[in-house]
């Protein structure tokens, strides 16, 4: 028979929590630490490591039954998988934050300025709804030092304690969401989580 | 009708395009009685019987008639162009106007049916229209139901004609006019056309007759992803034109007083009315001012709005170097952008913006170039930026981008 696949987060802040997650279930994960398919110990499961992005694209192809990832990715694009359940952790929250002497200190002092941003469609919704037009600057990683090198006024991204902000010289003005890790699986599937 | 070009090209038609100016033969005859007084039509100064066309379908009948051997059939073509009606010009009705055309020649399948509705439905969709219904019925089925009634075939073309006017005169005057052509069971076939709640429900009503050709059209319809939401079977409907014979279409938005939007339908015979070969086509028109009069009046679009994001504005004879370099990237960049041709004062410049609804523009004085910055002026705030120059293609596309 075809084995359960589920796919969680390869490396990051979601990993070991999605690992301890699935082993309260009685999964005895093999090679959890290294490789991109984890077997398990009298189970047909197998455990699919990918990057986070990538979870959901494997949910809704098929490839994977089941998958772990943030609320915070599924917000930022639309994917055909139906939500499972929330998991209760792996809480943060999608922020704007701004250089600590900055001018800008609320919503509408954001208008016009250069935001820079991973979540370029959820900050689009977020400022539409607040009818703010600004500048979204598109960047993959390390937004936080964007302010700093001049390339934006403000940023836009994830955060769970408020260290990195804090490390880069940057204060958290707005919450836009909350997010926490949520099972997912197909749209067309309706298969149960191991039980 | 950039939206609507690229819908059609998704689904694999090509472009073809047909002369204005057509010997009167090739449009005439084709209409019937309501369409023959409604096509304009006069002798050039040769002498020559011209006709204006009164639909695409017609000219591309005789096109595909003339290429045939040419083309790879079943063909799949669309064709943008205006078409012209001599009516008394009204709201919606104009003497003018363009229409959309999808057309598939050469196959007798449903699925090109379905195929259509497919279509129809992406493309209203797409352009933000979503409170429409496409009716939909049968030619065949239509005149399978007056056959059973006992309607001979000669009164059955005009029957439909006046079936067709549904939605001008009432149920009384219809049957009063079913029975000045000699009709006078009106009432009872009126009754047995009348449609029910559900598509279903209509359905079951007419089993009686042949409804499998509308039951497999809407089954391949509904494996291609159209919700039967969007379809309501409607036996009366009757559209107008002599030249279909099988499933129609016609296409109304329901908070609107407009009419049809879409129509169209299968034509087993118009083809070979211009060769000595049969093709059955199949093909709806999109009435294109008739949709733009739609989405204006749903504030979907806005009028007279300028092309461009941008103006660059040109501080002096000295700055005019920069503003040309920034204007020229802009432009590279694939913004919308134009540069204010001339040396006039800012404010001048400004509000030229803003007669235009640009909703940018960008400023190079002495203190920006020296600066190597520059500053953007959101017109509708009045608020502005100032940003290396460097920056200004991102910071521009930051607004409109982000997927």
């Amino acid at each position: 028979m075809k084995p359960i696949r589920i796919a969680i987060q390869n490396k990051g802040r979601l990993k070991e929590e999605s690992v301890e997650f699935l082993k309260s279930f009685g999964l005895k994960i093999l090679n959890s630490d290294r490789g991109l398919i984890g077997k398990c110990e009298g189970q047909n499961v197998e455990i699919l490591y990918v990057r986070h992005g990538d979870i959901p694209v494997y949910v809704q192809s098929g490839a994977a039954d089941f998958g772990i990832v943030g609320a915070n990715v599924l917000n930022e694009r639309k994917f055909y998988v139906k939500k499972n359940k929330s998991l209760g952790f792996g809480k943060c929250k999608l922020v704007i934050a701004v250089p600590k002497n900055s001018g800008i200190k609320t919503i509408s002092d954001l208008e016009g300025e250069r935001i820079a941003t991973s979540y370029p469609n959820s900050l689009k919704r977020f400022l539409k709804e607040n009818e703010i037009n600004a500048s979204i600057i598109e960047v993959r990683g390390s937004v936080e030092i964007s302010p700093l090198l001049g390339l934006s006024d403000a940023i836009c991204d994830i955060t769970q304690t408020g260290e990195t902000l804090k490390e880069n010289g940057l204060k958290k003005i707005i919450d836009i969401f909350e997010s926490e890790a949520c099972l997912i699986q197909n749209g067309f599937s309706d298969k149960e989580f191991l039980n | 009708m950039d939206i609507i070009q690229k819908m059609f090209e998704k689904f694999g038609y090509v472009p073809v395009e047909t002369p204005i100016l057509c010997p009167a033969e090739t449009i005439l005859g084709k209409y019937g009685e309501e369409g023959e007084k409604l096509t304009y039509n006069f002798k050039d100064a040769g002498g020559r019987g011209i006709a204006l066309p009164y639909d695409l379908t017609v000219p591309f009948a005789r096109y595909f008639a003339a290429n045939y051997n040419n083309l790879e059939v079943p063909f799949k073509r669309y064709q943008i162009q205006r078409v012209w009606r001599a009516e008394k010009p009204q709201k919606g009705r104009l003497r003018e106007f363009y229409q959309c055309d999808i057309d598939i020649i050469g196959s007798k399948s449903l699925i090109c049916e379905a195929e259509i509705a497919k279509i129809i439905v992406s493309t209203l969709l797409e352009l933000g229209i979503d409170d429409f219904k496409i009716k939909i019925n049968s030619r065949r089925l239509i005149n399978a139901i007056l056959k059973s009634f006992g309607i001979p075939d000669s009164k059955v073309t005009p029957m439909i004609r006046i079936i067709d006017k549904k939605d001008k005169i009432g149920e009384e005057q219809m049957v009063q006019e079913l029975s000045n052509i000699g009709v006078e069971n009106g009432l009872e076939v009126l009754s047995r056309l009348k449609p029910m709640n559900s598509n279903k429900e209509t359905m079951d009503k007419l089993r009686d007759s042949d409804v499998s050709e509308l039951e497999t059209f809407m089954r391949y319809a509904s494996d291609l992803g159209v919700d039967d939401k969007w379809i309501q079977f409607d036996p009366m409907m009757a559209r107008g034109l002599d030249y279909y014979t099988g499933v129609i279409y016609e296409v109304v938005s329901e908070n609107s007083s407009l009419g049809a939007i879409c129509a169209g339908g299968r034509y087993d015979d118009l083809c070979s009315m211009f060769c000595d070969q049969n093709f059955s086509g199949v093909g709806v028109a999109f009435g294109f001012e008739r949709i733009m009069m739609l989405l204006k009046e749903r504030m979907l679009v806005v009028e007279n709005k300028s092309c461009s994001n941008v103006l660059v504005t040109v501080f002096d004879e000295s700055a005019l170097k920069k503003s040309l370099s920034a204007y020229n990237s802009l432009v590279e960049a694939g913004i919308n952008s134009e540069i204010y041709l001339g040396l006039d004062k800012l404010n001048k410049q400004f509000k030229y913006a803003d007669k235009k609804k640009i909703p940018f523009v960008v400023i190079q004085g002495p203190e920006e170039i020296l600066a190597k910055t520059v500053t953007v002026k959101r017109m509708d705030t009045g608020k502005q930026k100032t940003i290396p120059d460097s920056q200004l293609v991102e910071y521009i596309k930051g607004y409109y981008e982000a997927n």
